[in-house]
């Protein structure tokens, strides 16, 4: 790629650089407005009605008596029920109706007062009946629905050529996404005109969801976020049927209305990691290459939704086969959630690589670096590996059991991880500099909580040779054209190019003004350190306010896009875990993690390392706490609350090293999706480690831990 | 009131939509021994519609007139628009709501607000003194010890908490003390360093 203005710097004293969050003292202060926070004047307060059954016919809904209630001002059905195959409810959660009220209080008791008479259906909550076949016919065209099976090479020569085969079988568990911050909407119209808050990856397709569902030009729809209490996927897709009911109830009441949806709500109805589960059988050879993979795999993503996973996961295998099945179930769907596949492709693989290791008494280290492919920039495993097992005291590792005496045991364990991201246009950003000297840069994206604004200031900074906190970025609204949802750790690599191409054009409007002044030829000038001046020359040039003075009543505008070569895809990673268990207990306790993890240039580095700590404690979750449960009998899930879905508190968190591999050679890359794919995998192999029991299912509680010991000394 | 810091007692073993519904003075009756009854003055019943309400709140007076069942939380963010705390679980959880009553950390979506009339009630909208931050709030900011930030007020109100009852904790006092709230983004590692780096808090 030929050289431009608008490379990457060489050098820079922002990029890449520990600076604060510059929307930190807003989010401490509690001034930082949410969706969940925004209050109108003469705001209504709306409810969901929901089907408690997992799968029913839904015969009469009578919305009269909730119509009656105190403060209600406006009931809707979510649709017409009269008829088949509209009147059938698909999972425990599934929106019939909504109701606004004065009152929040009053808006839940109208809610509860709508009669609904249900035809309970037989329903389909249990994986295994519909794979044996024992499950009642729920889903038109069946229960099960075969995925795209994948071959190469010859297995049958790839279990001939092996030393060694190990089977066995491996799962994890449907997680829900849990943002702090619920699903919800404000709304709010003025004639034909809809203004909507709302907690969204995604405020442009936001946009076009309103317009196209309410049947107005999206020129009349306004869509704001300008903070949000995370997503991890949930809100990546859609408005969702609570975002379409709070504008047609706010429509309706000729009122704004907020409808924020509950806990219970967001667990069944809002999206969730599915299950993996796959029979594996693997050869592998006595100089440690895998000479055959084997695998049927399963999973359920819901109520009509698929539930992928990529299977071997990373490592290469010349030999393979592998077939999937889709289970529908009487759930809520699935929605994207942090690196959607990798986990449950992580945890499937890398139990079995640990295995096949100890079958040929090679080190677990060592056996993932012959079998993961050759090194390059965007596959840097095998360095990583090697840096990371030196740093973690790796060495150090006794072989599967630790046979110290004592009911507490130690292991440790590795995994690797990898992600596309990267970046794409158009991705529109406008930088506009008056002659008081504010910058503004303004783009149509959104702050997951990642830090997308933190960034925005940092590459405008770095361009005009500014400290961040003297740049007002603006995003989190429509009105400052369309942008990308963030989502797959995109935001980062789509935005920055355009970024910093608009601040350096401002720049170059602002030397044109300037040179004037100071008799010099505008491509002499630079800006560093808060001043305009000629290159190595402070004497010809002036502060950033005065040169400001020199751009007059029309203030300097730029706009700028996303360019090729100014970001790249791909990631890698590797973790290590330690673990201790207590053998009597069952209790599994993280020590330490370490992360080795790559995102192409850096950006802002204390968001980048916070980004790991995330993804490592988002992982720790998974492997140790986190489960859907249903009931059996009912399919009604049984913990859809913050007490009995479990999740880590201070207590359980470990210490957390994080090596970021600066590579700014590739251009920005993103970084949400990696750190958290393979903490988990890790985790369990150090339990394996530990305990010398090979852990095959998630979560890890002390139920399943004692269970596997039990199992494993018989 | 549910206070964080102590065994459960037994409106905190209820569930809310079970007071919400009752009230909160049946509820009192339901709970408690016979005993614990005829040592009780019988309150007077209220509700169940609007009920005068005054709260002090970051040493302001607030009146409203609320339902009995109405919290803290929702009285503060949905009536005074005091909107800093968070509400994540709504049942005594997650600990966004985390707001300090008689300087005590208290989940504020499980204590009524009729309940803590004549307290001192703090929340995060009135923690800094003006564009000053709190040192903890200050601390969160250098340490990047939040993401989204929903979390963020109420495991700041649970640290000035800890720390004003114990200025130099010790690392695991620091975990006990913050083992009431969640994050999702996965911010506890530089929560704890930020809440180890601060110094100085006034003994509450």
């Amino acid at each position: 790629m030929a050289n431009s203005e608008f490379d990457w710097p060489a050098k820079s004293s922002v990029l890449g650089t520990r600076v604060n969050r510059v929307d930190g003292p807003d989010k401490v202060t509690g001034r930082a407005k949410y969706t969940f926070d925004i209050n109108r004047p003469g705001m209504l307060y709306a409810r969901m009605i929901r089907s408690p059954h997992p799968h029913a016919r839904v015969v009469s809904v009578d919305l009269s008596s909730a119509t009656r209630m105190p403060g209600v001002k406006s009931v809707l059905m979510v649709r017409d029920f009269s008829s088949a195959p509209n009147n059938r409810v698909m999972f425990q959660g599934d929106e019939i109706a909504a109701v606004a009220a004065d009152t929040e209080e009053h808006a839940i008791d109208a809610a509860r007062s709508v009669k609904i008479e249900y035809e309970v259906l037989p329903h389909l909550t249990i994986v295994n009946k519909a794979l044996d076949g024992t499950a009642p016919p729920v889903f038109t065209g069946g229960n099960v629905r075969d995925g795209r099976p994948a071959q190469a090479g010859d297995l049958t020569a790839g279990f001939a050529a092996a030393a060694k085969v190990v089977e066995g079988t491996y799962s994890t568990q449907v997680i829900t996404h849990t943002c702090m911050e619920s699903h919800g909407t404000v709304c709010e119209w003025a004639g034909d005109r809809l203004t909507a808050w709302i907690s969204t990856q995604g405020i442009s397709g936001a946009r076009e969801n309103f317009a196209s569902a309410l049947g107005i030009p999206q020129a009349n729809v306004r869509v704001l976020c300008q903070y949000m209490g995370g997503g991890f996927g949930s809100k990546a897709l859609s408005v969702g049927a609570e975002g379409l009911m709070c504008a047609k109830l706010a429509k309706a009441a000729n009122a704004p209305v907020k409808l924020m949806l509950d806990r219970k709500e967001e667990h069944l109805a809002t999206g969730n990691r599915p299950s993996a589960a796959s029979k594996i059988k693997a050869g592998v050879s006595a100089d440690g290459i895998i000479t055959a993979f084997d695998a049927q795999s399963w999973g359920t993503g819901g109520a009509g939704a698929t539930a992928d996973f990529p299977l071997p996961y990373l490592y290469q295998v010349a030999n393979r086969s592998r077939s999937h099945k889709n289970v529908f179930t009487n759930t809520g769907q699935q929605r994207p959630m942090r690196a959607p596949g990798h986990p449950q492709g992580s945890f499937n693989t890398e139990i079995i690589m640990d295995e096949l290791a100890d079958q040929i008494n090679m080190d677990p280290v060592e056996f993932r670096i012959k079998n993961l492919p050759p090194q390059a920039p965007n596959a840097m495993w095998r360095a990583y590996l090697q840096e990371g097992a030196a740093e973690f005291g790796w060495n150090k590792r006794h072989a599967t059991g630790d046979k110290t005496p004592g009911p507490i045991k130690t292991g440790m364990g590795v995994s690797v991880n990898t992600w596309g991201g990267g970046g794409r246009g158009p991705s529109p950003a406008h930088c506009e500099i008056t002659s008081d000297g504010v910058v503004i840069m303004r783009l149509g994206t959104q702050d997951l909580g990642t830090g997308t604004r933190t960034l925005v200031a940092v590459i405008t900074a770095d361009a005009l040779g500014l400290r961040p906190a003297q740049v007002r970025p603006e995003i989190g609204d429509t009105a400052f054209g369309v942008s990308a949802l963030s989502g797959g750790s995109t935001t980062a690599a789509s935005i920055s190019p355009g970024i910093r191409v608009a601040a350096v054009k401002a720049l170059d409007a602002l030397k044109e003004k300037v040179a004037p002044a100071l008799g010099v030829d505008a491509a002499s000038l630079v800006a560093a350190g808060g001043r305009i001046q000629v290159e190595n020359d402070p004497s010809k040039g002036m502060t950033w306010a005065d040169a400001c003075k020199h751009i007059g009543p029309q203030a300097i505008t730029a706009e700028g896009d996303w360019r090729a070569g100014m970001s790249s895809t791909t990631t890698s990673g590797a973790q290590f875990a330690e673990v201790t268990v207590d053998i009597e207990t069952g209790i599994v306790k993280v020590t330490r993690v370490l992360v080795l993890q790559d995102c192409g240039l850096v950006v802002s580095r204390l968001t980048a390392e916070s980004q790991c700590y995330g993804g490592v404690i988002g992982s720790l979750n998974f492997a140790l706490f986190e489960d859907r449960i249903l009931d059996r009998n009912t399919g009604q899930m049984l913990n859809p609350n913050m007490e009995w879905y479990l999740l880590a508190g201070m207590s359980d968190i470990p210490r957390i090293d994080v090596r970021i591999k600066d590579q700014p050679e590739r251009g920005v890359i993103g970084l949400g999706e990696p750190p958290t794919v393979s903490t988990a995998a890790a985790i369990a192999l150090a339990v394996r480690n530990a305990t010398g029991v090979t852990m095959r299912s998630l979560p890890l509680t002390p139920a399943k831990v004692l269970g596997a010991m039990r199992q494993g000394r018989a | 009131m549910a206070k964080k810091d102590d065994a459960p007692d037994g409106l905190r073993l209820d569930r809310r939509n079970f007071f919400r519904t009752t009230g909160f003075v049946g509820l009192a009756e339901t709970i408690a021994s016979p005993a614990e009854l005829a040592a009780q003055s019988t309150p007077a019943s209220v509700g169940p519609g609007d009920v005068p309400v005054r709260l002090n709140v970051n040493g302001r007076q607030i009146d409203l007139m609320i339902e009995p069942r109405v919290t803290l939380l929702d009285a503060l963010r949905m009536r005074a628009n005091l909107t800093g705390n968070k509400r994540g679980c709504d049942r005594g959880a997650c600990g966004a709501c985390t707001m300090i009553v008689d300087g005590r950390p208290v989940y504020s979506c499980s204590t009524l607000a009729i309940e803590v009339q004549g307290k001192q009630i703090r929340n995060v909208d009135g923690l800094a003194n003006g564009d000053q931050l709190h040192p903890v709030q200050q601390a969160f900011c250098d340490k990047d010890a939040l993401m989204c930030g929903f979390c963020t007020p109420g495991f700041i109100m649970a640290s000035v908490a800890l720390l004003e009852k114990n200025p130099n904790p010790t690392p695991e006092q620091i975990k006990k003390g913050l083992d009431g709230n969640i994050c999702r983004c996965g911010t506890f590692s530089r929560i704890f360093e930020a809440v180890s780096s601060v110094k100085g808090v006034q003994r509450g």
